[in-house]
């Protein structure tokens, strides 16, 4: 394994959890981490060594949901999450997968831009800077849309 | 408590964003005033939940793309992949027994790093579950962070599996509803290279003495995954 498969891999797991955050279910979720993996590696000359191997990996797969979600929303009309109720789960879920497709349910409603913040603060952990470095935003703006994501999150999930 | 403290500084102090002398004014506030302790155990109580629902995610082992798949990079195109059931394999991959004959130099371990080494417990040689994960899912050949390369049936009759993960390899059986080590060395693959799981020849020896008949082919292993790899 060379220098970007070792990060990869090592980043994967927690590259899925990312996913996890943004796509409205769970086969969403590896859909996209995969097809996030195999970007990184097809465009693996892009990283510049120096620079934060995990920013760029969580962006390009950021870069590539909000892509799928364009083409998408030209494509098909047809799945709104908020005309979902939260409670709507798949026959026969695990009970620890119902709770975690509760919260991406639930995460699914939030705006794009207050979405992938919740997901790389409170989910993925990372620190103000490093989030708003992923998204190529001052941090201002990544924490009014943290503050603004959670509080909206707060009142669906408190109902 | 100079200046008021409002929501986005008390998100920021159950982040841990805060200076010291900010998070202890943010502190003192939240001690004295008990709707700014709601709101912030509110937040923290939320952040508990979602560290409780997606945290496990990241323990799982995750497949890595094959090289020969990159031309697909669109979650649709991943999805119609899926939807197809059309497996992409490794240039790797290959039947366990073969792969076991491929032997890839590797140094012996002797002895563990000071510190969390292994003591000497009951679950000292239970993987962690990474690892675990892998040897419960995988078939051999599948491509992952750890790599699973055969499978077969030690003469208690436990199922036993050989593996590589990016810093130990080696071999585990199933013991209970675990697995544990039952060889092992450190995975000390050169750069450019894939380490083949399935080992050196110290990992042969130690399979070829313990195995019971064949390894298990693809439709053992399936079969056997299907029972938990119970005996």
């Amino acid at each position: 394994m060379d220098e970007i498969e070792r990060a990869l891999a090592s980043m994967l797991p927690r590259l899925r959890r990312f996913a996890h955050g943004l796509a409205r279910d769970r086969a969403d979720a590896d859909d996209l981490t995969q097809a996030a993996a195999e970007r990184i590696l097809k465009s693996r000359a892009q990283w510049r060594p120096g620079t934060s191997f995990d920013a760029w990996a969580y962006r390009i797969l950021r870069n590539l949901w909000i892509d799928t979600t364009r083409s998408r929303r030209r494509h098909d009309a047809v799945l709104a999450p908020e005309e979902q109720g939260l409670s709507v789960g798949a026959a026969g879920e695990a009970e620890a997968n119902v709770e975690l497709g509760y919260l991406m349910r639930a995460m699914a409603r939030l705006p794009e831009e207050q979405r992938e913040a919740v997901a790389l603060v409170m989910i993925e952990g990372l620190a103000y800077a490093e989030a708003a470095e992923v998204l190529d935003i001052p941090i201002g703006t990544l924490t009014s849309r943290l503050v603004r994501g959670r509080q909206a999150l707060m009142a669906m999930l408190e109902d | 408590m100079a200046e008021p403290i409002d929501e986005a500084t008390i998100v920021a102090w159950v982040d841990g964003e805060l200076d010291e002398a900010a998070a202890a004014r943010a502190a003192f506030a939240v001690e004295h005033d008990p709707a700014l302790a709601e709101i912030a155990e509110r937040h923290r109580r939320m952040k508990a939940r979602f560290a409780a629902a997606f945290g496990p995610i990241a323990d799982e082992a995750v497949a890595m793309p094959a090289p020969a798949s990159a031309t697909i990079h669109s979650l649709d195109a991943a999805r119609h992949r899926r939807a197809t059931g059309r497996a992409v394999w490794p240039r790797w991959a290959m039947p366990g027994a073969i792969a076991a004959s491929l032997l890839v130099g590797l140094m012996i371990g002797h002895g563990m790093n000071g510190g969390a080494g292994v003591g000497d417990s009951p679950e000292a040689l239970a993987l962690s579950r990474p690892i675990a994960t892998a040897l419960d899912r995988q078939l051999s050949g599948e491509s992952g962070t750890v790599r699973v390369a055969l499978s077969f049936r030690n003469r208690d009759g436990d199922l036993c599996r050989s593996f590589a993960a990016a810093h130990l390899s080696g071999v585990a059986c199933r013991a209970g509803d675990g697995w544990q080590l039952r060889y092992g060395s450190p995975n000390t693959a050169p750069d450019g290279a894939y380490r083949m799981a399935g080992g050196d020849a110290g990992e042969m020896r130690f399979v070829q003495s313990v195995i019971a008949g064949e390894p298990l082919d693809r439709a053992g292993e399936m079969a056997a995954r299907a029972k938990q790899w119970a005996r």
